[in-house]
């Protein structure tokens, strides 16, 4: 074999287990049932933005609201991984009152720089305009997700942590609510004597703000084939904390090396403190190389004397990985609300690529949502508010803008770049039209006999093993495996699997996958381009801190 | 001022952490009075001279036969109030922890709990304990007289020091006990939690399928019983061994006297879980694997030829 | 019947440990809080005994910071009646006076039982329990992995080095909770809810500083750089010697 075509073996997402007719047979949860006004599911800087400006919303009108957040992880932020450098226009919005001092931000960009990197030598390059940080913020998310959480609460909120929305509950065309997964189950799905039934949550509406690769968002898609443009894309990132002997004033990207020029990405080093720096390696899932594993070039990247220097003598504290909604514009869903719902954040694929941007277009749709959902609850006025907001704001001029860069790279990097320095120059008007995408998984991979993905014993190298331990993981060893994969996998597919997972989950042992669930850090790139991913028992998953 | 060190027995034999417990006492100068809760006689007490005990008094009472949890803290603690001790040094075993805080209660102090080193400061003491899973060291000075303080098993190697040893029986009375040991239930053979094992030989991916444990079992049982088979994350999720036999992140944390780590790569979240092993010993063909970071000796080949080879010379060491 | 939960606030088990500027404690900037595990197994088990009874009330108490009532929750969320935090910034180097505060508590009340883990995560005192039972003069069982209780009899097994010890005790009586006494209840949406609402009493409580003091946190000592006996079987005999004569292991 050498192509791979991964979408030949992935298998379908399962529309039939997803989506619950509320009242059909098997209907009605064993477990705890509530009653909300408004379920959010996911407490990511979207859904407790909405959480937060619905409070307000209702406090001031003096109404009684009833919103519940529901978040997978076992304590909020445990799930949020980003950069990140963040633009603090929506948590202005957000908090009129406040300073922007009182935001559990790290630091401001005072200075930055942009490299393109080649195996042991850097050229600087001016920064592009897209990528100017200045007047932003160096911050950690599980931080501002921890405080976001905190506000929502002092809000009147009922976050609820530790609890997956694992299905949707309908009513005809119309979301009611969701089901959670069941906790305490064994290896064959059987319950333990801690086995806790699934809940059912019903509310007037449903904000699904899930985060990258959302399960129900994409379901609700598909089933009520809502269609984008595009397919949607993603780029898997891979992050480590590291407290440093080196200090570190500057905002740090780079380009090139490692990644082979078919391949779209870059690295960022950003300082949390002076001697406390994430780093990361974003790299786009269409690459071409079925041996390409971004944790490996992670390691790799290290070994560059601008990394090496840096890192000298410091000590990795903690590791996460994660996928990036990367479409853009022609990717959103044509609508990003229906019949008793909305979809918020990455879950609808607000990011901006070209400027490595995504919070702050999530907490602002999930105050536009919020306002939406509010005049709907009080007036039944159509949640379609939600996408007339969103249309008419910063959010949809900014991705329109910037519609065809990301898509550029398809070309390879060099081609790319030079379509996306004219595409700045004009404003987005160059070209014409729109550049069509295909899905990751259409996009073919070659597959070369006896070359190694290189090691990652390096120096500063992590293994994949001692990385899960940094994210803070340790699910129960004998949860069911949540992933799935097809039964019989040609042992290249399995080798691809392999690498596309940074966490070390899929191993092609002896001929056949192995998959060792626990593992998982729920970064959905597997979903994207293999086995699918469903959620597991609450509180299971990395544990991140500073992330 | 004499050091109480209380000793242990199990159906009438002096335990062998009694000798850790009489050899630490020590270290705190000025004499160690060795001190047994028993029904009668306690056959290896009269050794306790030869690591250091000056005198051996033997607290007698028909209802000591088993450990009697109120009856032994009772006698322990009158007979504490009776001396001027400088400590009352337990060991911190499962029966240990039981009673060093009863005793510690009727003198009105609390236990220095789980030492790993201790030394006379003036009038007190200084001690050192482990605290979050060792992953830190907690310097503690002791105030009290007497100072109560329990050992962590298998830290205080025994050093013969002769003394005198003179041994004294005292039959005591106390008062009826609440809380009875009915029974001791025996482990079933074989099945030595890694948790509980002086010796852990653990084993990973190198031993390449389920069946090549019994190489591992092998030398287990060459240890007479001391001895538990262990299991990497790795193995066990492939379904070669039973989760209880894991160590490692979601696994036991374990800390025996020798860990055995046979085709182990080393990944941290197993060494988080064994680096606190007194010895460790590294098996691996791969000379760079990163459990030769941690181990104290690392022996790099073919473990299907070395481990038989280590059985036959444990089997001859112990036969 | 009516039983006393005693619960201590701790750093998650996969917490980095940094020393704190002063040398002498943990530095908590980062550090994230849980209800010990082995109190899980206390709070747990009072549950199911109450649940068994029929009727009955499940008080948690707790010394600790102002935050420690977020741990509390955490038990009343697991289906606690309700809580009482023993309010204190610090708490006591010296377990003594940890216990001393806790009995206080626990005097005015006449409890079935009064149940501890069998050690917090964080300090390994693994003495509280026994020493609040003999504060108050009740009988303890520590460890304890397996409970029968019928009427006023309990019988507990607790393990011991090779065997397991089968205790039998009167109630009223404090006892230590060990892993395998049960498995913890996965929180409830519903109990989440109630939590909010259940009684949580604050006291504010004063400890002595006691006998024991602190005079340094440290990291471990990093391990010694091991050595290579030699390859393959031919090095086992030079192994063995090493074991037996320089590590004192065989």
């Amino acid at each position: 074999m050498d192509k791979i075509v991964p979408a030949q073996y992935q298998p379908a997402l399962p529309l039939d287990k997803l989506i619950l007719q509320e009242g059909a047979d098997g209907a009605g949860g064993a477990g705890d049932r509530m009653e909300l006004d408004v379920l959010i599911v996911g407490a990511g800087p979207a859904g407790l933005a909405c959480a937060i400006e619905l409070a307000t919303l209702a406090r001031v009108d003096g109404t009684e609201l009833n919103i519940g957040v529901l978040e997978k992880a076992a304590a909020l932020g445990e799930h949020s991984l980003s950069g990140a450098v963040v633009n603090p226009r929506a948590l202005r919005e957000l908090f009129p009152d406040l300073k922007e001092g009182d935001f559990p931000f790290r630091g401001p960009v005072t200075k930055e720089a942009v490299y393109l990197l080649t195996k042991g030598g850097k050229l600087r390059l001016p920064t592009p305009p897209t990528m100017h940080n200045r007047g932003y913020y160096v911050a950690s998310l599980c931080e501002i997700v921890r405080w976001l959480g905190t506000k929502a609460e002092e809000l009147g909120v009922n976050v609820f942590t530790g609890f997956p929305a694992a299905q949707l509950l309908v009513r005809d065309t119309a979301v009611a609510g969701v089901r959670t997964a069941a906790a305490g189950l064994d290896r064959d799905g059987k319950p333990t004597s801690a086995g806790t039934p699934p809940n059912d949550l019903v509310a007037k509406v449903t904000a699904l703000a899930e985060g990258t690769r959302g399960l129900l968002a994409q379901a609700w898609c598909q089933w009520q084939r809502v269609p984008s443009e595009n397919p949607q894309i993603f780029a898997l990132g891979v992050k480590e904390l590291w407290e440093t002997k080196q200090p570190l004033d500057r905002v740090i990207h780079t380009l090139g090396w490692p990644l082979p020029s078919d391949a779209f990405g870059g690295s960022f080093v950003y300082p949390l403190e002076l001697n406390l720096v994430a780093l990361g390696l974003v790299v786009g899932l269409d690459y071409r190389d079925a041996a390409l594993d971004v944790h490996v070039l992670l390691q790799r990247l290290k070994q560059h004397p601008l990394l090496r220097e840096l890192l000298a003598g410091g000590e990795m504290i903690e590791w996460g990985a994660k996928t990036i909604p990367e479409g853009g514009f022609y990717s959103l869903p044509e609508r990003r609300s229906g019949a008793g719902v909305v979809l918020l954040g990455d879950a609808a694929g607000f990011v901006d690529v070209p400027s490595l941007k995504g919070i702050h277009y999530a907490m602002q749709s999930g105050i536009f949502a919020a306002r939406a959902i509010f005049q709907n609850l009080k007036s039944g006025a159509a949640l379609s508010e939600y996408d007339r907001l969103v249309n008419a704001s910063y959010i949809a001029t900014d991705l329109y803008r910037t519609r065809n860069m990301r898509l550029a790279f398809r070309d390879g990097f060099y081609l790319g770049g030079i379509q996306a320095a004219l595409m700045t120059l004009t404003g987005g008007r160059f070209p014409n039209g729109k550049y069509r995408m295909h899905a990751d998984a259409e996009v073919a991979r070659s597959v070369s006999p006896g070359v190694r993905p290189g090691s990652d014993e390096t120096p500063l190298g992590v293994s994949k093993v001692d990385a899960v331990f940094k994210s803070g993981n340790s699910t129960r060893d004998t949860i069911p495996s949540h992933l799935i994969a097809p039964p019989d996998l040609p042992v290249e597919v399995a080798r691809f699997y392999s690498h596309v997972c940074p966490a070390g989950v899929y191993e092609a042992g002896e001929g056949r996958l192995r998959i060792n669930a626990p593992n998982c850090v729920d970064c959905k790139a597997t979903d994207v381009l293999g086995p699918r991913w469903t959620p597991r028992e609450g509180g299971s998953g990395p544990k991140y801190k500073r992330m | 001022m004499t050091t109480l060190a209380v000793l242990e027995q199990r159906d009438g034999v002096l335990r062998k952490i009694s000798h850790e417990v009489v050899t630490a006492a020590q270290r705190l100068g000025d004499g160690v009075e060795a001190v047994v809760c028993a029904a009668g006689a306690v056959q290896g007490a009269d050794q306790t001279g030869k690591y250091g005990a000056d005198r051996i008094v033997t607290l007698t009472n028909p209802a000591f036969a088993k450990y009697a949890p109120e009856g032994y803290a009772q006698a322990l603690a009158e007979r504490a109030k009776q001396g001027a001790y400088r400590a009352v040094v337990f060991a911190a075993s499962a029966t240990g922890k039981d009673l060093a805080p009863r005793v510690a209660a009727k003198l009105g102090v609390a236990v220095a709990a789980d030492l790993t080193d201790l030394a006379a400061d003036g009038g007190g003491v200084v001690v050192t304990r482990p605290v979050y899973a060792g992953k830190a060291l907690l310097k503690v000075k002791v105030a009290s007289r007497p100072a109560v303080l329990s050992l962590r098993p298998n830290v205080f190697t025994p050093v013969e020091r002769p003394k005198a040893g003179a041994a004294e029986t005292v039959a005591v009375t106390v008062s009826p006990g609440r809380v009875v040991v009915r029974e001791i239930k025996a482990a079933p053979a074989g099945t030595l939690d890694v948790a509980e094992a002086q010796v852990i030989i653990s084993g990973g991916r190198g031993l390449k399928e389920p069946a090549n444990f019994k190489v591992l079992e092998e030398l287990a049982r060459a240890f007479g019983g001391q001895a538990a088979v262990g299991a990497s994350r790795a193995v066990v999720d492939a379904g070669w061994r039973a989760h209880a036999d894991q160590v490692g992140q979601t696994g036991k944390t374990v800390s025996p006297s020798l860990y055995i780590a046979v085709g182990i790569s080393g990944a941290i979240q197993h060494l988080a879980g064994m680096r606190t092993s007194k010895v460790i010993v590294a098996i691996n063909k791969d000379k760079d694997a990163p459990i030769f970071k941690v181990a104290d000796y690392g022996v790099v080949g073919d473990l299907f030829e070395i481990v038989p080879k280590l059985t036959e010379e444990i089997r001859k060491l112990h036969g | 019947m009516k039983i006393a939960v005693c619960i201590k606030r701790v750093p998650d088990s996969e917490t980095r440990v940094k020393i704190a500027a002063d040398g002498k404690s943990l530095d908590e900037a980062g550090v994230k809080f849980v209800l010990n595990p082995y109190d899980e197994f206390a709070v747990e088990e009072a549950l199911r005994r109450k649940e068994k009874a029929g009727t009955g009330e499940v008080a948690v108490i707790c010394l600790g910071p102002a935050a420690a009532q977020e741990t509390i929750r955490t038990a009343l969320a697991m289906g606690a009646d309700r809580g009482v935090l023993l309010q204190a910034d610090r708490i006591p180097a010296d377990p003594f006076e940890t216990a001393k505060v806790i009995a206080a508590e626990l005097k005015s009340t006449s409890w079935d039982l009064i149940l501890f883990g069998r050690m917090a995560i964080d300090d390994y005192n693994t003495q509280v329990g026994p020493l609040v039972a003999e504060l108050l003069g009740l009988p303890c069982v520590t460890a304890v992995s397996h409970l029968d209780i019928e009427g006023t009899k309990g019988v507990a097994e607790r393990e011991i080095e090779g065997g397991i010890e089968v205790v039998d005790f009167p109630l009223p009586a404090v006892l230590t909770a060990d892993k395998g006494l049960n498995e913890p209840r996965y929180p409830a949406l519903k109990g989440i809810m109630a939590a909010k609402k259940k009684p949580l009493e604050v006291k504010p409580v004063q400890p002595g500083a006691g006998a024991l003091e602190v005079v340094a946190l440290t990291p471990p000592p990093d391990r010694k750089a091991g050595k290579i006996v030699g390859e393959g079987a031919g090095a086992v005999g030079e192994l063995v010697r090493l074991l037996r004569e320089e590590a004192k292991v065989l």
